[in-house]
């Protein structure tokens, strides 16, 4: 567990974390409806289709700018320095490590593109001074980074933790979801019968977290992570992985002091669904839900950040927020929600998300004087048990290995390289490595896989780029008559889904990550993995690097290791 | 119509990279969904309604629309021929 030291969300509705409780509880949304104007045939960006979104003015933006930094990159600053501005925290110290959690970071601008260049950057400028860690995870990637910022500070990796979710939309997000028909022209109504889709958002929140009690008694006291295993995009339509993923948080720990969920409530028809089930699953039918995006959209990497902020601020308000758009229940589980605030006198209070890539992430947060008693977790050895690699000087391509190796499985002619690359090196290991014996088979629930590399989804990236852009460097939209964008090129520009596509192929319900370095830092990646290991109570994990800088050029290195008893 | 039909067992074949089907196991009648025909999934269908729009013009705009529409190659093709724009 960790303690909260200082937040800042920076959003069209605020510049501060204060604002935007003010907001939120007075009604505010920054959603706003865009498209094209009459008698044009093109929207923001060189969009084609009507969107409702929540996105900074021009003026807003212009407050923001620093000289040499991207407005994503100047936004992460900005929210940064507020958070800290209430510290007296050196961050030059080698004991804090700054986590960002973004989807698609600097995509569309011409400089900086893989996002752990754009954290490098970010943190040159703050003045952080160890290796920053971008955290990739699609949607759930805000509560994700913060589950890793537990895992370092709790192992003693570092002693406090700057997250800082940020997302800029742009083309590239809003063609995408729209070709996935995601996305709803009118203001997003979470858990609502009327639902239609998700509206992008732009924002940057912060949360510095402490090792140790120095804070204002906010406490992340527990997290963990399920992989649905089902489908690299729909949720599992039973809940079993969010199910899990709460139904591990609150073992043995009383759901009566649960003052609000604050779910993920994208307004999707399949996600709202899934969370109200996972609710009742786990029996959670009488706490008050919160959805916060009917005020903000859906703002991606910032989302799991900047709705657990709020949830706090409500909370030490004695206050259950309400959820701006809702009107009707119109999901099957019982839930119980609310387009008006609520009264409560509960500190404490359950965020769950989940995302593409069948991730679902579930975090408790407490409010008291004495850090929460730790109820998982341990400190049991691991051992590498195999080792398998594989790079494109090897010579053999990765459809000729599937075809002579694997074959049976025609989704591989689907993904992207990432995916194909991580789905046969895994093959190879846990063939060789006889899987009964050494992942535990019939115990994915067990099993992680927990990935990283340098170069995130860039193949992936190109080739939707090809189905909007002219090219991948000008950014420069497509003719109307030529602009296409592939619903399933898009989805595998989440790296994260290379992950899924292993665990789905392996049926491995434990978690899926993914990290994003400067570069092959094998001792960071060796600390983060044996943080995940030691908290998450795992037997076994597949680990490792994964990059592939294109069709030609790419690396692979996965091991499994095993905690033993 | 038979053409038309050979011409989307091609589009859908390319479209969704489905590498292991040959053309003359491409039944026009087999279900595309589920385990008893084809196998594809919910992004198939994304694909296939913006190869809908690329090749014939025809803009599919809610997927609900589509379950009657995408019940086999023989049922778009019939759909295709009457709304196509192109």
């Amino acid at each position: 567990m960790i303690n909260v030291l200082s937040t800042n969300i920076t959003s069209p509705l605020g510049l501060t974390t204060e604002q935007n409780y003010r907001a939120v509880l007075s009604g505010a949304s920054a959603l706003r409806r865009y498209g094209p104007k009459a008698g044009e045939d093109r929207g923001p960006w060189g969009t084609t289709e009507p969107f409702a979104a929540s996105l900074f003015s021009e003026a807003q933006r212009a407050e923001f700018v620093i000289d040499g930094h991207t407005f994503f990159e100047a936004l992460a600053i900005r929210s940064v320095r507020e958070a800290l501005s209430h510290t007296k925290l050196d961050i030059s110290s080698p004991r804090v490590v700054l986590i960002l959690s973004t989807t698609k970071g600097n995509i569309g601008q011409p400089v900086r593109y893989y996002p752990s260049e754009a954290a490098t950057e970010i943190a040159k400028t703050l003045g952080v001074t160890t290796t920053p860690i971008v955290v990739c995870n699609a949607c759930v990637s805000g509560l994700s980074a913060q589950l890793l910022a537990d895992r370092l500070l709790s192992q003693g990796i570092y002693d406090y933790a700057i997250v800082v979710g940020a997302e800029v939309q742009g083309l590239f997000i809003v063609s995408g979801f729209q070709a996935l028909k995601a996305v709803s022209e009118d203001p997003c109504r979470p858990f609502d019968m009327e639902r239609n889709g998700l509206n992008p958002g732009e924002a940057a929140a912060t949360i510095v977290f402490a090792k140790t009690a120095d804070g204002q008694g906010w406490w992340l006291a527990d997290g963990a992570a399920q992989g649905d295993a089902y489908h690299i995009v729909s949720p599992s339509p039973g809940a079993e992985g969010l199910t899990a993923a709460i139904e591990a948080v609150m073992k043995g720990r009383d759901k009566g002091q649960l003052g609000a969920v604050c779910v993920h409530g994208t307004a999707t028809l399949y996600n709202d669904q899934m969370e109200s089930k996972a609710i009742q699953k786990a029996g959670l039918t009488d706490v008050p839900l919160s959805a916060l995006k009917g005020n903000y959209g859906h703002t991606m990497g910032a989302a799991g950040v900047l709705e657990t902020i709020l949830s706090m601020r409500a909370a030490d308000a004695g206050t259950v927020l309400p959820t701006k758009g809702f009107t009707e229940l119109g999901v099957r589980g019982k839930v119980s929600i609310s387009d008006a605030p609520q009264l409560t006198d509960k500190t404490a209070f359950l965020k769950i998300m989940s995302g593409f890539g069948g991730c679902n992430v579930a975090a408790l947060y407490q409010k008291q004087a004495v850090p929460p008693t730790p109820f998982r977790g341990s400190t049991r050895p691991w051992t590498k048990v195999r080792t398998v690699k594989l790079c494109s000087k090897d010579g053999q391509t990765l459809t000729d290995i599937y075809r002579q190796e694997i074959g049976n499985y025609p989704k591989f002619h689907k993904m992207d390289i990432l995916s194909r690359l991580a789905f046969v090196v895994a093959e190879r290991l846990l063939k060789a490595s006889s899987q009964e014996a050494e992942t535990g088979e019939g115990q994915g629930s067990e099993v992680d896989v927990i990935l990283f590399n340098h170069s995130s989804s860039v193949v992936a990236d190109r080739q939707y780029l090809a189905t909007i852009c002219e090219d991948a460097e000008s950014f420069i939209p497509l003719s109307r008559e030529r602009f296409f964008p592939s619903p399933a090129a898009f989805v595998y520009t989440l790296p994260n889904i290379a992950a899924s596509e292993v665990a789905i192929r392996h049926h491995l319900h434990g978690e899926t990550s993914f990290y994003i370095l400067p570069e092959r830092d094998e001792a960071l990646m060796q600390q983060i993995l044996e943080a995940t290991l030691a908290k998450t109570n795992m037997r076994t994990a597949i680990s490792g690097w994964v990059d592939a800088e294109s069709e030609t050029n790419y690396e692979c290195e996965l091991s499994i290791y095993k905690t033993t008893s | 119509m038979e053409q038309l039909i050979k011409d989307l067992k091609l589009q859908i074949k390319e479209v969704l990279n489905l590498e292991e089907l040959s053309l003359e196991d491409f039944d026009t009648d087999a279900p595309l969904f589920g385990d008893e025909g084809i196998g594809l999934d919910s992004i198939d269908v994304l694909e296939i309604i913006v190869l809908l729009e690329k090749e014939y013009g025809i803009r599919l705009a809610n997927p609900k629309e589509g379950k009657a529409i995408f019940k086999s190659v023989r049922t778009i093709a019939e759909y295709v021929q009457q709304n196509r724009k192109k």
